[in-house]
């Protein structure tokens, strides 16, 4: 589909950038937490999708690139608000504070949107509320690994961590995961 | 939860992660398995992270809401025909 998109295919560059929204929402939501920010960021995501495609000379890296191009796109918007909560930069850190201790969620305290009816209805409130207890460097890494099905080396190239350093990161993540699902 | 953790159980615990991701040689997979067989704590710790992992995975693909989706739609079609 890249490669068909590359060469001018209608039909594929409409499907990928689609596929390029819908990960845009997900990630949106499910990562950085806040529903209100989705739009903009499927709105930059097609727009660099769009742009980046001719340019694609490896189809395999597209879909690292497209995580990378979205979680940026979700750094900038946060960084764009003045009420920014300081601990956000996290997600780029990797989700510790200045202690070094995992970070807080960034995850507001959106009071049931439309978005987080959906969410929950789809992978139900017990989850929702206990991903939203990770720090914002291991949540990015759980739904990456566990929920959108990347590869270490992806997560890897995506977070800009070491393989080895996703796999410690994944393991605490699911291990806090777990014990937020059973104190619920 | 202030029990002692023997360094045989921290090891196993360290490692259950790589266990359920199939990234561990299948000798080592044996000694976590043959370990749980007699130590119900770390059995119960694969089996939660096991399930954690599933209850993830079932969670994937989160759809986008109609109305969402129809605007996706829209401004794609609009950024194609712009573009031709």
């Amino acid at each position: 589909m890249v490669r068909q998109a590359a060469t001018g295919n209608t039909v594929a560059m409409e499907r990928l950038l689609g596929r390029a929204q819908e990960v845009a929402y997900r990630f949106s939501l499910l990562v950085c937490g806040h529903p209100e920010d989705a739009e903009d960021v499927m709105q930059d995501a097609l727009l660099n999708t769009y742009r980046h495609v001719s340019t694609i000379k490896d189809p395999g890296a597209f879909r690292t690139w497209l995580y990378q191009t979205v979680r940026n796109a979700c750094l900038m918007k946060r960084r764009r608000r003045v009420d920014e909560p300081a601990h956000l930069a996290s997600l780029e850190q990797g989700g510790v504070d200045r202690d070094g201790a995992p970070a807080s969620m960034d995850v507001a305290d959106s009071s049931r949107s439309a978005d987080q009816r959906l969410i929950d209805a789809v992978m139900g409130e017990r989850l929702r509320r206990a991903l939203a207890t990770l720090s914002p460097g291991h949540r990015v890494i759980v739904v990456l690994r566990d929920m959108e099905g990347l590869s270490t080396r992806e997560v890897a190239t995506i977070t800009g961590l070491s393989e080895a350093n996703v796999k410690q990161r994944l393991h605490r993540a699911r291990l806090t995961l777990r014990a937020s699902l059973e104190a619920s | 939860m202030t029990q002692a953790v023997s360094p045989e159980c921290r090891a196993i615990l360290a490692g259950i992660s790589a266990y359920l991701d199939g990234e561990l040689e299948t000798s080592a997979c044996d000694a976590i398995e043959r370990h749980c067989e007699t130590c119900p704590s770390c059995a119960r710790a694969v089996d939660g992270l096991r399930e954690t992992i599933g209850l993830c995975r079932g969670a994937a693909r989160v759809p986008i809401p109609a109305d969402t989706r129809d605007k996706a739609r829209a401004r794609i079609r609009a950024l194609l025909k712009a573009g031709k």
